[in-house]
């Protein structure tokens, strides 16, 4: 058959297809009956497949291939509810992932952790502010005596002014989640953004930490970050996870193909950067509309203590059966 | 060369081909670095307007709120456009950001399926890292010329692809029907037969010195050169076309 003859045949159809297509792709399923487009779909699957064969020339093929494009578009399409998704999200898919990631979760913890604990003994022991000064700035120091001087004036009276708490909660959100974000990046450059971000947080607090023992009111800090420390830090340990989860996907493929690796990792740090995400934002309102209220330090103390608690467990319990249950599933699957 | 179909497996084009589940191979074409750095800057323009239109509203917003509400607005504005604007379009409908949409480009899966939310914040994320050294794009530029489909480094975290959206028709333009069909004498594979063909086809673009030009180089074919070797080339193309 020749090319013109095949096109003359088929006109028909393929006109009837391009017209439900475009129909679709305006106006959306409502407008009219679909159940015949996935058919004519996988017919015009089939004359692209013969034109291609029998070298009908390159606008059947063009035109062909452009039609199947966009009925592929519509057609595998991925369903389901946004809500459903969030809540097998927060209450399994995530902490099941946190716990999947162990490894990386003493990595991350360790390399923010030893550099803080490090640097604040360093600065409670041998009290020289030439060096605190060379890690926070003197404008940092100024902020952290205005915010922590003494438990007398403390952050509250900064807030006083209307709308104040509602500009620091954008604010932690803004430089936070942001900070989040760019150790989950970073990570993709053999691990070594992410590291040193973590690295370098680490020293920061630790030094604030150092001169706030120095120099302030302990009570006054702890007091404010008593209450958003557990939902802050956590979450960025977890971001460091994300983001050295991407640079292990480079660094060590094993026995995948670098891009196949490079995907699997990117699909694997997707919870964990999103509940950092999630963490950070709660974190934020945390700081934001709570941490700054004057209240009795006990109060603080304790509830700080309790969020600690509420967040180690969620990551440690959350969605425990259901992971032992799919695990099992996958091990009967791989003996069958 | 091995060959899908009769095109070249090594291509010269950026022309990829994907296999769908229905058995029959679709062609995107990838965009390369020069039209995504166009559709980077409109994109850039129009964020930088957003910016500034917002200012203006919420300078007028703060003589009602307060000052401090409306630096806090700023600050979300700001954490939106600059974290959420691509991620947000990407995912969407059109699966591309406005200035993408105006270079004519989509982001897509590998397999040619539209993206996933996840797939979009991971791409948009990596832009951090893409961009670096800051104001470059080096390692995204890099990355993009060290593979087939111009992926950068966060296309091929996401497993996506940009492509043009509707592929531009090709203007071709054939040569008129050789008078009389000639066999080749030989067997031809299908690549040879696909060339012949092709030649056919595209012709018409060009003038007569490059078609006989062109036409020079299966000399060993036609046994002539010049414009007899041309004639007897359009004459087997003929002959192809006829045996379909």
């Amino acid at each position: 058959m020749q090319g013109k003859e095949f096109e003359e045949k088929n006109h028909a159809r393929w006109t009837e297809y391009e017209e439900a297509l475009a129909k679709l792709e305006k106006q959306g399923q409502q407008a009219q009956d679909v159940s015949r487009i996935p058919t004519m779909f996988r017919e015009v699957c089939t004359d692209l497949a013969l034109a291609r064969h029998r070298m009908y020339g390159v606008l059947m093929n063009e035109r062909l291939n452009g039609l199947v494009i966009r009925g592929h578009k519509q057609i595998h399409r991925r369903a389901g509810s946004t809500w459903d998704k969030l809540f097998r999200f927060v209450l399994t898919d995530f902490p099941v992932a946190v716990r999947a990631e162990w490894r990386l979760l003493i990595v991350c913890t360790l390399a923010f952790i030893l550099p803080l604990v490090g640097v604040a003994l360093a600065g409670f022991y041998w009290p020289d502010f030439s060096w605190v000064e060379a890690v926070l700035g003197a404008n940092m120091m100024e902020d952290l005596d205005m915010m922590y001087g003494s438990p007398d004036d403390q952050i509250s009276n900064l807030r006083d002014a209307y709308g104040s708490n509602f500009m620091m909660f954008c604010h932690y959100i803004w430089n936070n989640i942001g900070i989040d974000f760019r150790i989950y990046a970073g990570g993709i450059i053999a691990c070594l953004g992410t590291t040193f971000f973590l690295i370098y947080n680490g020293v920061f607090f630790g030094a604030v930490v150092a001169y706030i023992h120095v120099a302030c009111s302990t009570e006054a800090f702890y007091t404010f970050v008593a209450g958003h420390s557990s939902f802050e830090l956590i979450a960025m340990v977890i971001a460091g996870m994300a983001g050295m989860r991407i640079g292990l996907g480079l660094l060590n493929p094993g026995r995948k193909t670098l891009r196949r690796s490079l995907m699997d990792a990117g699909k694997k740090s997707l919870p964990l950067i999103f509940g950092a995400a999630i963490m950070t934002f709660i974190a934020a309102a945390i700081e934001g509309f709570w941490s700054a209220q004057a209240m009795p330090p006990m109060v603080k103390y304790s509830i700080g203590i309790a969020l600690w608690l509420v967040c180690i467990f969620y990551l440690g319990l959350a969605g425990k059966h259901i992971s032992v249950r799919s695990a099992k599933k996958e091990r009967s699957s791989i003996e069958a | 060369m091995a060959t899908i179909n009769g095109y070249p497996v090594d291509r010269i084009d950026t022309l990829q081909s994907i296999e769908l589940a229905e058995g029959v191979e679709i062609y995107l074409r990838a965009a390369g670095p020069y039209v995504r750095v166009l559709a980077y800057l409109i994109d850039l323009l129009i964020r930088i307007g957003v910016c500034v239109v917002a200012y203006f509203l919420i300078m007028l917003f703060s003589l009602i709120v307060g000052g401090n509400v409306a630096q806090g607005l700023s600050m979300l504005i700001m954490f939106v456009l600059v974290f959420f604007y691509y991620v947000v379009f990407e995912a969407g409908k059109r699966g591309a950001s406005p200035g993408k949409r105006v270079m004519g480009l989509r982001v897509v899966d590998t397999s040619g399926a539209p993206i996933t939310f996840g797939q979009s914040f991971i791409r948009n994320m990596l832009r951090f890292a893409d961009g670096m050294p800051i104001p470059t794009y080096g390692f995204g530029l890099l990355s993009t010329l060290m593979n087939r489909r111009f992926q950068r480094l966060g296309d091929l975290l996401a497993n996506t692809v940009v492509v043009y959206d509707r592929l531009p028709l090709m203007h071709l333009a054939s040569l008129p029907p050789a008078l009389e069909s000639s066999s080749p004498g030989v067997v031809l594979t299908r690549e040879e037969q696909a060339a012949l063909l092709a030649f056919r086809e595209r012709g018409g673009m060009w003038s007569e010195a490059r078609r006989i030009e062109l036409a020079d180089h299966a000399q060993e074919l036609t046994g002539r050169t010049g414009q007899a070797g041309m004639s007897r080339l359009l004459g087997m193309a003929q002959w192809l076309g006829e045996k379909h």
